[in-house]
């Protein structure tokens, strides 16, 4: 019986899908289009009924708020792309990041010490998850079994209490401005067109796009289908650790309740982005939009006196809207 | 898995429920004390509830996400209308959350929309709505209301009080509607495969929208019933529920890939997490070590079950193998 179901089981899962390259950049294309046309009639709507709006100011402030979102949510659309849902322990990794900097920096290691420590560890937690999920576990419980055990560990290593720096080597990296932009926005931008360059580019990226277009077709043709997750993990770890390192240093201190509700507004990025949760196709750029879009939203919301409520309650239906509208669109073209 | 296999895999699990029991039990004297018995029957009630809940959409196929918010907006809508009495307010929190749910299903039942995407959505939307509701505050009960919560604090038998008789009564009834009724079965029909289902003329649609129905309705009972016990609701609460109720059903034998488990398995698995969280509790391990120990827990499930699959995939291939030949 049991070898039956096997068979049956393969018969299910049906005849690899016909993947066109052409269609799916075609589609890729036309998502990219329609985010980046509500991005112009939202600036533009916010610009001509909001007179504090198009201001240098605060055009940063929405920048830098996207870039936390943004440089997260470049590592959860890797994850995405590669046919790993998404990770629900962003946020915990942050933190924990946040907090493991802030020790170390207090423990005086020095800045470029505690720099790559940080960073080693946020690629490792990273990888400890995606090396899980690679032997075939289900990537939302262990990720938000990792959650719970990274905050747990984060309000270990603070104490739960406020971590001071103690030093202000880390300063110039969290409220620097070369050019006149901070220094996350930069951090945001070169990530974004790297994450760009590698998934179009390198082996690696074909790897995440096939491996999340099809998983059988991909394994038959000798892909290493762990891989894709055990890396897009990792990445998503760095990216993590990066975030955590620019807000440690922004406000000087690490406490274990940085961040809340990260984890969805991540989310909330790569499905407004329109990034396919069944993987294989989307883009870096796709959440890069994302989370632009997202963070000018909240501005204009915040500009004209919606409570933190109604901007949640708001972003909650356009999530919805949006991850509805895609698969409509998706349903009707297959 | 046939019969046999169920009871076996049950007794597993009701064993490391004991163990990890025993662990504590000698450590704390006080475990055995009718006093701390009813503490920890009311101290599993949210979890309880709202994990039969999400174990029901995942014997269905499907998981919810939104529980936690749905929750806490509950827990404000009672705390708001308390006035109109407790249970009435309870009632309509419950005809509420259970409202929501059942639309949640038809959505993603009538879509085929998947209901993680779905439920990611409305768990921000409402996490919102429960701060616009709150004012983005805490609600709280007026004060000369207090004493009508007594009734919640009554014992009877010396370590059953009210909600924890609420918590058992869902149990009850969940178990025998999913073991007994034909609507029941259908869940486990579309869980355990869907196409299967299908081909054999089971409707997809009232299943899915009776699995959602659940998990909301429990999720607001929950999230109303301590609510109401605490006398305050806070917009912002409940947030880590969706980590306890999913190691509960996990750790309980419900298989996320559907249709496998029963509420017997959740109870073991929420009295295992009990026990765990109330014994490091009460041998002075702050608060914030739970998350570290519901987490860890976690993931040995899951390494386990990863085992567990691994193995039987390997002996599955070698028979085929040997079958072909």
């Amino acid at each position: 019986m049991k070898s039956l179901r096997i068979v049956a089981d393969l018969v299910q899962t049906g005849p690899p899908e016909e993947l066109d390259p052409q269609i799916a950049s075609n589609r890729r294309r036309q998502a990219t289009a329609a985010l980046v046309v509500a991005l112009i009639v939202l600036l533009i709507v916010a610009g001509l009924t909001t007179p504090s709006f198009l201001t240098f100011e605060n055009l940063l402030v929405v920048i830098r708020n996207a870039s936390v979102t943004g440089i997260v949510a470049l590592g959860m659309s890797y994850v995405t792309i590669s046919g790993n849902l998404f990770a629900l322990s962003a946020e915990e990794l942050s933190i924990l990041s946040a907090c493991i900097f802030g020790w170390l920096m207090r423990a005086n290691f020095g800045l470029s010490l505690s720099l790559v420590v940080t960073l080693l560890l946020s690629g490792g937690g990273g990888a400890v998850q995606g090396g899980i999920i690679a032997l075939g576990a289900d990537p939302i419980i262990t990720t938000l079994a990792f959650g719970g055990f990274f905050r747990g560990l984060a309000s270990v290593v603070s104490q739960n209490q406020n971590i001071l720096l103690g030093s202000d080597a880390a300063e110039w990296l969290g409220t620097g401005r070369p050019l006149g932009v901070p220094t996350q926005s930069w951090a945001f931008i070169i990530l974004t067109l790297v994450a760009w360059f590698v998934l179009q580019r390198t082996r690696f990226g074909r790897l995440l796009l096939l491996s999340g277009a099809n998983r059988v077709a991909g394994t038959a043709s000798g892909l290493r289908i762990g891989q894709a997750a055990l890396l897009g993990l990792t990445l998503l770890g760095f990216c993590c650790g990066i975030t955590g390192i620019f807000a440690a240093a922004q406000f000087g201190q690490a406490v274990a309740n940085l961040f809340q509700g990260l984890n969805f507004d991540v989310i909330a990025a790569i499905l407004v982005g329109g990034i396919a949760l069944r993987g294989g196709q989307g883009s870096p750029i796709q959440a890069a939009l994302g989370a632009v879009f997202i963070s000018v939203l909240q501005n204009f919301m915040l500009l004209h006196d919606f409570t933190s409520g109604w901007r949640t309650t708001v972003v909650g239906i356009l999530v919805v809207v949006a991850t509805c509208g895609f698969h409509l669109l998706q349903r009707r073209r297959a | 898995m046939s019969r046999r296999d169920t009871l076996i895999d049950l007794a597993v699990r009701a064993a490391f429920m004991v163990i990890i029991y025993l662990v504590f039990a000698f450590q704390l004297p006080n475990y055995h004390t009718p006093n701390g018995i009813a503490a920890l029957l009311d101290g599993a009630v949210l979890v309880g509830i709202v994990s039969v809940g999400v174990g029901v959409t995942m014997i269905a196929g499907e998981f919810d996400l939104s529980v936690g918010s749905l929750a806490a907006v509950t827990g404000v809508i009672a705390m708001e209308i308390i006035n109109i009495g407790v249970l009435p307010a309870l009632l309509v929190g419950v005809l509420f959350a259970a409202a929501v749910g059942a639309i949640q299903g038809l959505v993603i039942g009538a879509l085929g929309i998947n209901s993680l995407v779905f439920t990611i959505g409305t768990l921000i939307g409402f996490r919102g709505l429960a701060m616009v509701i709150a004012h983005e505050n805490t609600v709280t009960m007026p004060i000369e209301q207090l004493p009508d919560v007594d009734v919640l604090t009554q014992r009877f038998l010396g370590v059953f009080s009210p909600i924890s008789i609420g918590m058992i009564v869902v149990f009850g009834v969940v178990g025998l509607f999913l073991r007994y009724t034909r609507w029941g079965r259908e869940i486990y029909a579309i869980g355990g495969g869907r196409s299967e289902a299908r081909a054999a003329g089971v409707p997809v649609l009232r299943p899915m929208m009776i699995a959602f129905t659940c998990s909301g309705a429990l999720a607001g009972l929950g999230g109303a019933l301590l609510s109401i016990r605490l006398g305050s609701a806070t917009p912002l609460g409940f947030d880590s529920l969706l980590l306890s109720a999913a190691t509960t059903c996990l750790m309980g034998g419900i298989a996320l890939e559907g249709g496998i488990g029963n509420v017997i398995g959740i109870a073991i698995g929420l009295f295992t997490l009990r026990f765990l969280v109330t014994g490091m509790g009460a041998l002075g391990a702050p608060y914030y070590v739970q998350n570290l120990a519901i987490g860890a827990l976690l993931i040995l499930v899951v390494l386990i079950q990863l085992m567990a699959t691994r193995r039987r995939r390997r002996q599955a291939r070698a028979q085929l193998s040997v079958r072909i030949a």
